[in-house]
C-alpha cells in the first residue's frame, strides 16, 4: 500500500496543513479500494497525513460521495431533496427500484447498480435529478427510467 | 475595559470577555450546556445560551458572543423572548431524550435535569416514540455509551479532538443522523479518556466503575490530591459507606486545569484489592512468616533495627508524606545514626529559581523537552499543557529517540552541554538553539531520571536566562508522586548530608513502600542485608525478603504533605479510613523505642499556604556539570524502556483498566524494519542477555535509527542492546 501512501504524500504536500488533504486522500482511498472505504483504508490516510482513522471516518460519513459499505460498478443517485421532489422524485425512484429490483440503498445481486437517494445535487432547476457514475441526467420522468438503466446495462 | 448593560445593570468587562463570564461576574447566569472555555473556541451546538441582545432581530447564542462597548444584553431574567426561547431549546432537547432519569447516574447531578427544572417546559406536547438506540455501548471497559441520551453538544469530542488531541472519540454522520463514536467500535484507549465523562452533561456517558453504585444523596466528596504521579492533581474522592467510589477532578487553573489522567481517575480501587496486607508479617526461623500483633511486630522491627547498630539503609518510595518521610528519617539519622538512603529522585533546591506554574508552560515561547521517557507517561498532565503551547502557537521540541531532534538515548545531558556552547552546537540542534536563542520565555522539561538532580539543566537555564535574557521556567518530572518532598525531607532532617548505600554487608535495610520495595536497586540491597523492614501494601518478591512486613497505607487513607513537581506543598486529606495504624502512625510508635518524639498526627505545616516564589529571585551558582560519556556502540539495537503510566502495584488490581496497559510491542524505525524485512504488527523475536521473549512489532517512522523502545514491563532482563528478528525465520541480526 506504499503507493496510496506516496499518492497522498504528494497531495498533502501542496496544502499548507496536511489535515487539510483530507478529502482527496479519501478519495484516491476510495478509487483504490473499488469504490467505498473499508476500514484498512481509513488506517491508511490515517497513516498518510498523521490523523486518526476515527477522525478519518468520521469525515467520510458526513459526506455523500464517500461509501462506507461496498458499492456496485455503476452508481444511479437520485436527489429526492425538495425541488426535485416538489416534481416527482419519489415517482422516479420507484420507478428505478422497479427496474433495478433494488430498493434505495442497495446493489443489484449482479453487482452491478448501487441505488440510492441523495440531498440536493444542484440541478435545482431541471428536477428530477439523476446522476449516473458522476454524469447528470436532467430533467427525469419516471418514463425515462427504462431508457436509462438499458443504457447502463448495455455499457457493463 | 467596555460598558455592558445585563438586565438593566451596567458591566465593566475587559473588551473580548465571553458574555457568558461576563454576566457571571455580576451573578447573573446564562444557562449552557456545550459551552465549556477549557475545550476551545465556542461551538454554539446546543443552543441553551438564547439571549436578546438590543438592535438584533433574532435570539442569539449569548456563548459565542464578547463583551463590546454599549452591548445589551437581556437574559431570560428580564426578557420573555429569552424565556420563550430557552424553554422551546429544552422542549427541543428532551424530544428524544429519554425521561429515565430514576435510572440514570447522572440523576441528581445532571445538568439538563437541573437546567430544565428552572427554564425549561412543565411537560411536553409530544405524543410520538423517541427514538432509541442498543444501550449501553462500551466506548471502552472503562465508559459506556447510552445513545438515547445524548444532546450533541459535542463536549466529549471536542475534548478528544482539541484536548487530549487523541482523534479517537468523534462525532460520526450528518444531522439528525449524527452520533458519538469510535472507530469500529475500537475501545477509547487514551491516557484521559475519563474526562468525557465529567464534561458530558447528561447522563450519555458514564463511568463503570460508578454505574449503579451511588446516589448523589448518599456520598460525600472529600477534597484531597492526586497521588499517583508528580502533578498532583486536586480531586475530590467521592465516598460511600466509608469507601471510595469514584475521583473526580477540582480545577486547579495553575496545575492541571481540571484535567485528570485514567490512572489517577479509575486506580483507586486498589484500596479494597483482595490481597492487601492487613496484619503485620514477622518471619520465625523455619516456619515462614506468621501474623503478629502489633506490639510484637514493633518488638521484632526494634530488634532488627538494634541488632544492627548504624549499618542501616533506608530505601523511600517517594509516595510517602513529607511527614512520614521526615519521621523515616529522623528515626535512621536521629535513632539509628546512619546517613545511608536511597532516594527515588533527587532534587538540587537551587532549580528553586526557576521554579514556576505548570500553567506557565502554555504561554512560553519555546518548550524544550529532554530525556527519553515519553512525558505523558511519566506526569501526564505536563503533555496536555504542552499541547496547549503548541496550540497557542509555541515552538515545541522535543530532543529524544523519536523525537523532532531525533538524540541518541540517554543524551539529553550531552544536549544540554552542546546548547550551552553557542559556538560548536551539532547540525543537528542547530534549529534548536536558534529558537532558543530568540525565545523570550522559555519552559524546559526534563523528562527522564536523573541522578544529578537536574543539575545539566539547570545549568542551560541559567545560560538562557543570563545571556539571552529569557524568562526560563524549568519543569524537572521526578520519577514518583512526592519524590522531590521526600528528597527535601530527607535532606532538611540531615542538614544536607546523605550517604549512598555502601558495598558489601548491610545490618539492616528499611523498605519504605511498595514503589521501593519493586526497585531492583533494593532487591540488590535486600540481599546483602541481615534483616529487612518492609512497609507495603501488597505481597512483592521483596516482602518475601523481608524479616518485618508492616501493611501500608495509600494516599487515600493518609493526612500529610506531597510536593509536587513545581514545587507546590498540597495537602492530603484522609478521604477513607485505613483499617489499622497508617505508617506516620507506627513510626511514631518505633521512634519512641530509640528515643525520638514523632508527632503521629500530620499538622498542616506553614509551606503549606505559600505561594510559589516568584521565579525572578536568581539563585544558581553551581560549577558547570559535567556530561556522562556516550554508551559505547556494539551489535543489535540500542533499547529504551518506557516506563509505562498504566503500570505498578495499584493499575495492576484494577480489571477494568487492564486493556490500557502497554502492549506487549517493540518499536521500530522503519528503517530497521525494512532491513530486517519486518512488517508491522507481525510477531517478532527480542533476545538480549540471554533472554528473548516474543513481541509484535509496531513501526514508528519518527523513532531514531538503530534504537527500539519497548515498555519496561516487556524488557525485563534485558541488557542495553538487542537483537530483533521476524519469528518465522529466526534468523538475527
Ligand atoms: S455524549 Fe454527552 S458530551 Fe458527548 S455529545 Fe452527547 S451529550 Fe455531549
Ligand atoms: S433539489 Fe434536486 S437538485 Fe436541488
Ligand atoms: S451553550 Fe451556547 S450554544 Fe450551547
Amino acid at each position: 500500500m506504499s503507493g496510496l501512501y506516496d499518492a497522498i504524500r504528494s497531495v498533502a504536500a501542496r496544502y499548507p496543513e496536511s489535515r487539510s488533504a483530507i478529502l482527496p486522500a479519501l478519495r484516491l482511498a476510495q478509487q483504490e479500494h473499488g469504490g467505498w472505504l473499508p476500514p484498512e483504508a481509513f488506517r491508511d490516510v490515517a497513516e498518510a497525513l498523521e490523523l486518526t482513522p476515527a477522525y478519518c471516518r468520521a469525515v467520510a460519513s458526513f459526506y455523500d460521495m464517500f461509501h462506507l459499505e461496498p458499492v456496485g460498478r455503476h452508481m444511479v443517485e437520485v436527489c429526492t431533496n425538495v425541488s426535485c421532489a416538489l416534481v416527482g422524485a419519489q415517482q422516479v425512484l420507484e420507478a428505478f427500484e422497479g427496474e433495478l429490483g433494488v430498493a434505495a440503498g442497495e446493489t443489484t445481486p449482479d453487482g452491478e447498480v448501487t441505488l440510492r437517494t441523495v440531498e440536493c445535487a444542484g440541478g435545482c432547476g431541471w428536477g428530477t435529478v439523476v446522476v449516473v457514475d458522476h454524469r447528470y441526467h436532467e430533467p427525469v420522468r419516471p418514463e425515462d427510467v427504462a431508457e436509462i438503466v438499458r443504457e447502463l446495462r448495455d455499457a457493463s | 475595559m467596555v460598558r455592558v448593560t445585563i438586565d438593566g445593570q451596567e458591566v465593566l468587562a475587559p473588551k473580548g470577555q465571553g458574555l457568558v463570564e461576563t454576566a457571571a461576574s455580576v451573578g447573573i447566569e446564562i444557562p449552557v450546556f456545550c459551552y465549556e472555555p477549557r475545550l476551545g473556541p465556542p461551538v454554539g451546538a446546543c443552543r441553551m445560551c438564547l439571549c436578546e441582545v438590543e438592535g438584533l432581530p433574532k435570539l442569539q447564542a449569548a456563548c459565542t458572543l464578547t463583551a463590546t462597548d454599549g452591548l445589551v444584553l437581556r437574559t431570560a431574567r428580564t426578557s420573555e423572548q429569552a424565556a420563550g426561547g430557552q424553554s422551546a431549546i429544552l422542549e427541543f432537547i428532551l424530544l428524544n431524550h429519554p425521561l429515565d432519569c430514576p435510572d440514570c447516574d447522572k440523576g441528581g447531578e445532571c445538568p439538563l435535569q437541573d437546567l430544565t427544572f428552572r427554564f425549561g417546559p412543565g411537560s411536553t406536547r409530544m405524543q410520538f416514540p423517541k427514538r432509541t438506540f442498543d444501550k449501553p455501548i462500551p466506548i471502552s471497559p472503562l465508559i459506556a455509551l447510552d445513545r438515547e441520551r445524548c444532546i450533541l453538544c459535542y463536549r466529549c469530542t471536542r475534548f478528544s479532538e482539541s484536548v487530549s488531541e487523541d482523534g479517537q472519540l468523534v462525532a460520526a454522520n450528518r444531522g439528525a443522523q449524527s452520533i458519538i463514536a469510535t472507530f469500529e467500535d475500537e475501545p477509547y484507549r487514551a491516557h484521559f479518556s475519563g474526562n468525557v465523562l465529567e464534561l458530558c452533561p447528561v447522563g450519555a456517558l458514564t463511568s463503570t466503575t460508578y454505574r449503579f453504585r451511588a446516589r448523589p444523596w448518599e456520598i460525600q466528596n472529600v477534597p484531597t490530591v492526586c497521588g499517583l504521579c508528580p502533578v498532583g492533581c486536586n480531586v475530590w474522592a467521592t465516598t460511600r459507606e466509608g469507601k471510595v467510589a469514584r475521583i473526580l477532578s477540582r480545577n486547579h487553573p495553575e496545575v492541571h486545569e481540571g484535567w485528570l489522567c485514567d490512572k489517577g481517575r479509575f486506580a483507586y480501587d486498589h484500596l479494597r484489592a483482595e490481597d492487601r496486607l492487613r496484619t503485620p508479617l514477622v518471619r520465625v526461623r523455619r516456619r515462614g512468616f506468621e501474623e503478629a500483633s502489633h506490639e510484637a511486630a514493633l518488638d521484632a522491627a526494634e530488634a532488627g533495627l538494634r541488632a544492627a547498630g548504624s549499618s542501616v539503609v533506608v530505601a523511600f518510595s517517594g509516595g510517602e508524606t513529607v511527614e512520614q518521610a521526615t519521621a523515616l528519617a529522623r528515626i535512621v539519622r536521629e535513632g539509628l545514626g546512619s546517613d545511608a538512603a536511597l532516594l527515588p529522585d533527587d532534587w538540587d533546591a537551587a532549580l528553586d529559581a526557576f521554579r514556576a506554574p505548570l500553567s506557565a508552560i502554555r504561554d512560553a515561547d519555546v518548550c524544550l523537552i529532554l530525556g527519553d521517557d515519553p512525558v505523558v507517561e511519566r506526569a501526564p498532565v505536563v503533555d496536555l499543557w504542552l499541547r496547549a503551547a503548541r496550540r497557542a502557537e509555541a515552538e515545541v521540541i522535543a530532543v529524544n529517540p523519536a523525537g523532532d531532534v531525533q538524540a541518541a538515548p540517554g543524551s539529553a545531558a550531552q544536549v544540554c552541554a552542546d546548547l550551552r556552547e553557542g559556538k560548536k552546537v551539532p547540525t543537528e540542534l542547530r534549529e534548536t538553539a536558534k529558537s532558543l536563542k530568540s525565545a523570550k520565555r522559555v519552559a524546559l522539561v526534563w523528562s527522564e531520571d536523573d541522578p544529578t538532580g537536574g543539575r545539566h539543566v539547570g545549568a542551560l537555564a541559567n545560560e538562557l536566562h543570563e545571556n539571552g535574557r529569557a524568562e526560563v521556567a524549568v519543569y524537572v518530572l521526578p520519577r514518583t508522586p512526592n519524590g522531590r518532598g521526600v528528597a527535601t525531607a530527607w535532606y532538611t532532617v540531615g542538614e544536607g548530608r546523605s550517604d549512598p548505600p555502601g558495598e558489601g554487608e548491610i545490618g539492616a535495610l528499611v523498605v519504605s513502600g511498595d514503589e521501593a520495595a519493586s526497585d531492583p536497586r533494593v532487591a540488590d540491597l535486600a540481599a546483602r542485608a541481615s534483616f529487612v523492614l518492609t512497609t507495603a501494601m501488597f505481597q512483592s518478591e521483596l516482602t518475601a525478603w523481608s524479616h518485618v512486613v508492616l501493611p501500608g497505607t495509600s494516599y487515600l487513607e493518609r493526612e500529610g504533605t506531597y510536593v509536587n513537581l513545581e514545587g507546590r506543598p498540597q495537602r492530603l486529606r484522609r478521604a477513607v479510613v485505613p483499617f489499622g495504624p497508617d505508617e506516620l502512625e507506627w513510626l511514631a510508635q518505633l521512634a519512641e523505642r530509640f528515643g525520638v518524639a514523632i508527632d503521629p498526627w500530620a499538622a498542616p505545616t506553614a509551606a503549606e499556604q505559600a505561594d510559589l516564589p516568584p521565579a525572578d529571585e536568581f539563585a544558581w551558582s553551581r560549577p558547570d556539570p559535567q556530561a556522562p560519556p556516550g554508551k559505547p556502540a556494539g551489535p543489535g539495537l540500542e533499547l529504551v524502556r518506557i516506563g509505562a503510566l498504566f503500570s505498578g502495584a495499584a493499575v495492576e488490581r484494577i480489571p477494568q483498566l487492564q486493556f490500557q496497559r502497554p502492549a506487549a510491542e517493540v518499536e521500530l524505525a522503519h528503517e530497521d524494519a525494512s532491513t530486517r524485512g519486518i512488517a508491522p504488527g507481525e510477531a517478532v523475536v527480542v533476545t538480549s542477555n540471554g533472554t528473548s521473549r516474543e513481541l509484535r512489532a509496531g513501526l514508528n517512522r519518527k523513532l531514531r535509527v538503530g534504537v527500539v523502545r519497548i515498555p519496561a514491563e516487556h524488557a525485563k532482563d534485558f541488557g542495553d542492546r538487542v537483537q530483533v528478528s521476524r519469528l518465522s525465520t529466526g534468523e538475527s541480526r
